[in-house]
């Protein structure tokens, strides 16, 4: 005997029944109402915390039992069932599995799987949008951060003409356009624009003044445009923007905004070894040493010491170990190369 | 009201009837399993179990509701869940790449969403309702396609251009269409609240957030001596450590505006909403306490930032229990008295919609 409340389903009147099985059957009996129905035909609510649950007949009518062990034991003599995810909400083994389990995956998804879908992504994505992105992010800067370039005319000529002269490791020539611009506020900088285009500063050309180094600086460049890396940040960036409001924003807002910036910091490291890769190899291509790179940088990481903007190297990792890694893949090729 | 016939009670006008005090009787602990497993199925099966998970989330906390000792229940299938999450995100997307990009498509897209976000919010409305339940009878929304886009579409344009000046008028529509629509069972609810209502609670707002912009103000004047004193001190540069000690009292200022100033706010609107909506003939009565709701959402806050969301379930049980048992049904005559409507049918597909672009409407 188990007590329970009926529900017609067609007012809200409550009606005290018992509950018992008898063979295949389940029998309803209670205050005017008086029924059996087989019980392969009733739908059990799965238990949610100490919710009352309800086992629902087909025409809509319902009845509401609070006794959830006394329900157990009645359902134990039937062929009824709990659900595997019923099952485990309710314990405590498999709760603290699922939360290593959704840090562990977490963590993989950020470090493998949303780089890897986001660069593939990138290069799935139509041109046109790299292009719109662009002339606007060169709209927005243009004329606040990006000032017209003054070094002359003839030298912008003599570095664009070599840099298209620029043979690509897969083959070709650079189709990138390249822009001179100057700018106080960023310093000794260059960056790549999410269609490939690569923005010079005049602070980079001075500061490092070697032409072969400032085509190594190119060639870095290169990597980013050809990994297009630009668009891969912004898909990853709004993936973890969406996961984050998601997971947070129910709670706050506030919170929610937060995250992006810090996580693109990170990102971009390994982008920069990425473009590193690229750069020493169109160098190599071009007859040129991966060692040019780690000069140009060298200088960079002078020029940026004494200010306190972190510039070209702010989101770049540790500065002597890139500068090693290129100098040990220079010193795997034939001397031949300067 | 309808009535079943031959029910009504002779002696109802000498003996009123207790009030009905909402109880939700969920623990944060017992939720916790549901809530991690939910999630861990939904980042296994990438988003598609969370049309699932919602459905458990919304049973948990209906279930755990209860009006004169029977819980209230949700229906809705995780089916048409997910086949709304997925028209969601389809708008969610195009109006990303339309915001970012300007372009003629730009307008053409927010055109369109405009078009049929009142429709959607309509719908969502129905399919929330719809699949809710007390002792078995069902909810229902009724509003029209007509009134849904003069309430989302025609007052919303006037709000923008009078400056919000209507905004407090187009919230008193808003919750007079939704609430003056809504059946439960045969039994319809009105909506008794008035404009001037809605706008004494705006002013107090601005008025509170006036206090705060000069409080900041002069918080913001006052770092910026501190880092000026720093400056004449030791010559030449600012110092950083005095910049960013200005910097951090203005965005904690801020953060301390939102976490209070926002909770009052939602505190006294919710009262006057819910205390000016009857259900046929019985009364609803909300007295939710305004410091109440900021020690909530400031301590949950709090909690959930220094448990990296792990308090997340505590959280959403301690808010749905302080908020549901602030409220009280004063009822005019026998609560079994309802009667439910014909059997209806209906897509989720509005209601995803409109949670994904957070225009949540509901309670």
């Amino acid at each position: 005997m188990l007590q329970a409340k009926y529900f017609d389903g067609r007012s809200t009147r409550v009606r005290a029944v018992n509950l018992s099985v008898d063979g295949a059957d389940l029998v309803v009996a209670g205050e005017d109402t008086q029924f059996r129905v087989p019980f392969a035909a009733v739908k059990v609510d799965e238990r949610l915390g100490r919710a009352p649950r309800r086992l629902r007949f087909q025409d809509g009518a319902f009845c509401e039992v609070r006794d959830l062990d006394a329900l157990d034991s009645l359902l134990s003599s039937t062929a009824h069932r709990d659900g595997w995810v019923d099952r485990m909400q309710r314990h405590l083994q498999f709760v603290l599995f699922s939360i290593v389990a959704c840090v562990a995956l977490t963590f993989a998804a950020y470090k493998w799987a949303l780089p890897w879908a986001a660069a593939k992504g990138a290069h799935h994505l139509p041109p046109g949008i790299g292009k719109t992105l662009s002339v606007q992010t060169l709209n927005v800067l243009d004329g606040k951060i990006l000032m017209p370039s003054k070094i002359a005319e003839e030298r912008q000529q003599s570095l664009g003409a070599r840099f298209h002269a620029l043979q690509l490791p897969e083959g070709g020539t650079p189709d990138s356009d390249l822009l001179f611009r100057s700018s106080p506020q960023l310093g000794a900088n260059a960056f790549t624009l999410p269609d490939g285009t690569i923005i010079v500063l005049d602070e980079l050309l001075t500061s490092i003044g070697d032409d072969s180094e400032i085509m190594a600086v190119f060639a870095h460049e290169l990597g980013h445009a050809h990994g297009r890396h630009g668009l891969q940040l912004l898909l990853q960036s709004s993936a973890v923007g969406a996961f984050w409001t998601l997971y947070i924003g129910d709670i706050s807002n506030l919170l929610a905004a937060a995250p992006a910036a810090i996580v693109q910091a990170r990102y971009s490291q390994d982008l920069e070894e990425q473009a590193d890769d690229y750069g020493a190899a169109l160098l190599i291509r071009n007859g040129m040493s991966p060692a040019l790179l780690a000069d140009a940088l060298k200088k960079l990481a002078a020029s940026h010491s004494g200010s306190s903007n972190g510039g070209y190297l702010s989101s770049h990792p540790s500065t002597d170990e890139r500068m090693r890694h290129l100098r040990q893949l220079a010193a795997a090729q034939p001397p031949a190369l300067h | 009201m309808d009535k079943v016939s031959g029910s009504e009670s002779p002696s109802r006008a000498a003996a009123p009837l207790a009030p009905e005090q909402l109880y939700f009787t969920g623990s944060g602990a017992e939720y916790f399993g549901i809530w991690i497993v939910n999630l861990l199925l939904t980042i296994v099966t990438l988003g598609i179990y969370s049309a699932w998970a919602k459905v458990r989330r919304l049973q948990y906390f209906y279930r755990h509701t209860e009006l004169a000792g029977s819980g209230f229940d949700f229906h809705g299938s995780p089916g048409r869940i997910l086949f709304g999450r997925a028209i969601a995100l389809v708008m969610l997307i195009a109006y990303n790449y339309s915001v970012r990009l300007h372009s003629p498509v730009t307008i053409v897209i927010l055109i369109g969403i405009a078009i049929v976000m009142p429709w959607l919010l309509r719908n969502s409305l129905r399919f929330r309702l719809y699949n809710t339940s007390w002792r078995g009878t069902r909810f229902h929304f009724r509003g029209t396609v007509a009134g849904s886009y003069r309430v989302f579409l025609l007052n919303g344009f006037l709000t923008l251009i009078t400056l919000y000046v209507m905004a407090p008028f187009m919230h008193q529509r808003l919750k007079a269409y939704q609430h003056d629509n809504s059946w439960f069972g045969r039994t319809r609810c009105s909506f008794h609240a008035r404009a001037g209502q809605f706008y004494a609670i705006y002013l107090l707002l601005l008025a509170a957030v006036v206090v705060f912009a000069i409080v900041i103000g002069f918080s913001g004047i006052g770092g910026a001596l501190a880092a000026l004193s720093q400056v004449q001190k030791h010559g030449g540069h600012a110092d950083p450590h005095a910049v960013f000690r200005a910097l951090a009292i203005l965005y904690g200022a801020l953060i301390l505006m939102g976490m209070t100033v926002g909770p009052v706010f939602h505190a006294f609107v919710t009262n006057l909403i819910w205390s000016n909506t009857r259900l046929g003939e019985h009364r609803i009565e909300c007295k939710m306490s305004a410091p109440g709701l900021v020690w909530i959402s400031v301590s949950n806050f709090v909690l959930v930032v220094l448990t990296l969301g792990l308090f997340i379930p505590w959280a959403m049980v301690r808010l749905a229990k302080f908020q549901l048992e602030s409220v009280r049904l004063l009822p005019a005559s026998d609560l079994q008295e309802f009667l439910a409507a014909e059997p209806e049918t209906l897509g989720a597909v509005g209601e995803e919609a409109a949670t994904a672009f957070d225009f949540d409407i509901s309670l």
